[in-house]
């Protein structure tokens, strides 16, 4: 892959910059999942690796998040974007040699980023823990060069028309690059107090809000027409659906602070917006389900759909939650808490990470041309995902639970600690079997690069049997 | 771009520019994904009607707000109430103090914000010396260990400065009514800007 950095644009074979991408976010996927685990351990047992700073949970907490947000998510969103964008404007990527250079500078200057982070130097904002200097170096590096890429290959578009799918591309990833650069504006200028604090959430909220959630998405409205062959039920679904994404997920940041002494108006108003994410949740979720009509055999029997479906299936009870969780009257109760933990699991590692699994498995299988090499490995990933994000989801939830009765009713701190040791033990299985399920994922998708069946050119892959 | 408002709810292009979208549409290959032209379910529709009623519901100004300094004026008053003062023992001197404040109009709002003795000993002389001054304890809450003036504001009193509680129609509220207002308009013409739903394509490809 290397070897075609300094090739001419033309020379360098179409979906290159996919394949360099797949393969980064399933490699930054088992490191995150792997540090999720450690660092889980630590909780669920006191005496794991102590004596050393440098693997204290405070040092390795945030390498964790950022590596699974910036490494697996949105490498696997860039990956998406790579070899669907072109696709469904019947065109080549706009620039390989960009794609290429761009994963590259983005795998440096995330390595980079995270090694400074370790070492503890960091901004001390959660979700932008990063020093301001690594910031600029993601909006120009990463975010930037990728939009321009996504734009131009829409605008070298061979079709009228735009697909939903590419909308929710063209403006997220606009709109990430000014969530990095607004959002991180306390770190540019120097701004303290109660203004760090909203533009701090403001950023926290957004990169979910108006980046993991749309593009995750956008890929559902790729991978299911695709796969299964059937229409998209509504185009009209995916206006309304695009729109209030835009219009009520930008919004609520507010929410987040709802304790804090900003203008009660804003809360008030935040509040609201809130709730009304549930708007572009159910015309998703309903656009979804309604176009598998005819096809639910394949929830069962292919790999991707089932993928995407239980993906699109978590954002019911994701923006159920999320909807009303933020409102005065639970907020005080779970602020704080282990079930702020199990939600962020249930965003990303549920809802967010199915979606973009189904699409790195399609879009490695269809751009190498090779069908994948063991489904029993893949239903394995499948399963031990499933389970090991299940476990820890609903042992988040209850430890959460107890902590805001503990909170509550004011009950030592200790006694909340010893009653949350169980669900501790349960957090770190869960998570365990998460990154075991990742392990073998990229066993499977290296082996099915190497010595997967041949897929016949004008062919899906899902459409040829299994080997083995 | 051509407007036609004779059947809005129908369609807001004329039939020409509606013959040129159905032709493209049919013709059109995204990359082998075909889309339909569905209309939103009814259910769908009552969906999305249930979660604006909701969204403003669940966060009527009633929900979850910060207790007010006015909340506790009766148990600071218990307070100093010889029986009050007579027991030793703090805790059975907090239940007698709220057994003396029910039955009023704020028993729901202090049984959501339950204080301790000592809790009430840190407010107790910022509650008085508000009380002394002559202010409306409404206007003030108590964040933790003390009691601040609240940050409401909307209505204004007699004298021109704004009152610091939080009126019915709450700013905020009224803000969201009209960014709804303008979301769903917005919506509902760009989705009537497209050939009438009761136009189905057919996927040749």
């Amino acid at each position: 892959m290397l070897k075609y950095l300094l090739a001419k644009n033309e020379d360098i074979p179409e979906g290159s910059a996919a394949v360099f991408f797949g393969f980064s976010a399933i490699i930054w996927f088992v490191i995150g999942t792997g540090l999720g685990s450690f660092n889980a351990a630590k909780l669920a047992f006191p005496d794991f690796v102590t004596g050393n700073i440098y693997f204290a949970f405070g040092h390795m907490r945030q390498v964790h998040v950022l590596a699974v947000i910036f490494g697996w998510i949105s490498m696997a969103f860039a990956m998406a974007m790579m070899y669907i964008t072109p696709a469904l404007g019947n065109t080549k990527l706009w620039s390989e040699k960009l794609g290429l250079w761009n994963c590259l500078f983005w795998n440096l200057g995330l390595t980079l980023g995270l090694t400074i982070l370790w070492a503890g130097i960091t901004s001390g904002r959660e979700y932008s823990d990063f020093p301001w200097p690594i910031d600029l170096y993601l909006a120009a590096f990463v975010f930037i060069p990728l939009g321009v890429n996504v734009w131009m290959t829409i605008l070298n578009r061979r079709t009228q028309g735009i697909y939903t799918t590419n909308w929710f591309f063209a403006a997220a990833t606009f709109m990430v690059i000014i969530v990095f650069l607004v959002g991180n504006l306390p770190e540019f200028f120097h701004l303290t107090g109660l203004t760090e604090a909203y533009l701090t959430w403001w950023f926290a909220h957004n990169v979910l809000g108006l980046w993991i959630t749309p593009v995750a998405a956008a890929i559902a409205y790729y991978t299911i027409p695709k796969v299964t062959g059937n229409p998209l039920y509504s185009h009209r679904i995916g206006h309304l659906h695009f729109w209030s994404v835009v219009v009520f997920y930008s919004t609520p940041a507010a929410h987040h602070l709802m304790s804090a002494p900003l203008p009660e108006w804003l809360k008030s108003f935040a509040s609201v917006e809130g709730v009304l994410i549930l708007v572009p949740a159910i015309a998703f979720v309903s656009n979804i389900m309604l176009t598998m009509q005819g096809k639910w055999h394949m929830f069962v029997e292919n790999i991707e759909i089932r993928f995407t479906i239980t993906g699109c299936l978590m954002a019911i009870p994701l923006n159920m939650q999320g909807g009303f969780q933020q409102t005065r009257a639970i907020n005080w109760y779970i602020h704080g808490t282990g079930w702020i933990v199990a939600h962020a699991h249930l965003a990303l590692l549920g809802f967010s990470t199915f979606l973009e699994a189904a699409a790195v498995y399609l879009g490695l299988q269809t751009i190498l041309k090779r069908k994948l090499y063991s489904l029993t490995l893949a239903n394995m990933h499948f399963w031990l995902l499933l389970i090991g994000f299940t476990t820890y989801w609903i042992s988040m939830t209850i430890a959460g639970l107890i902590q805001g009765a503990g909170k509550i009713y004011e009950v030592p701190y200790i006694d909340v600690v010893i009653a949350e040791h169980p669900y501790m033990i349960a957090r770190w299985l869960g998570g365990t079997m998460v990154f075991t399920g990742n392990v073998l994922w990229l066993y499977n998708m290296w082996m099915t690069a190497r010595k997967g069946s041949v897929v016949p050119a004008g062919r899906m892959p899902h459409e040829l049997a299994y080997e083995r | 771009m051509s407007w036609n408002f004779d059947k809005p709810l129908r369609s807001l292009c004329d039939t020409a520019t509606n013959e040129a979208d159905k032709a493209l549409w049919e013709k059109e290959d995204l990359g082998g994904i075909t889309e339909d032209n569905n209309r939103l379910p009814m259910p769908v529709v009552l969906l999305v009607v249930l979660t604006v009623v909701t969204a403003f519901s669940v966060t009527f100004p009633l929900w979850g707000q910060r207790p007010t300094a006015a909340l506790y004026e009766g148990y600071v008053k218990a307070m100093s109430t010889p029986e009050v003062m007579a027991i030793q023992d703090d805790k059975v001197a907090m239940q007698k103090i709220v057994q003396m404040n029910l039955g009023g109009e704020n028993d729901a709002g202090l049984e959501r914000h339950p204080l301790s003795m000592d809790d009430l000993r840190i407010i107790k002389p910022q509650i008085e010396a508000l009380m002394s001054k002559g202010v409306d304890l409404g206007e003030y809450t108590v964040v933790g260990d003390r009691v601040v003036m609240a940050n409401f504001e909307g209505n204004k009193k007699a004298d021109g400065t704004p009152e610091r509680k939080q009126p019915w129609w709450d700013k905020g509220y009224l803000i969201d009514i009209f960014y709804l207002s303008y979301f769903f308009l917005g919506v509902t013409i760009l989705i009537k800007r497209l050939p009438p739903s009761t136009w189905q394509p057919r996927h040749k490809h």
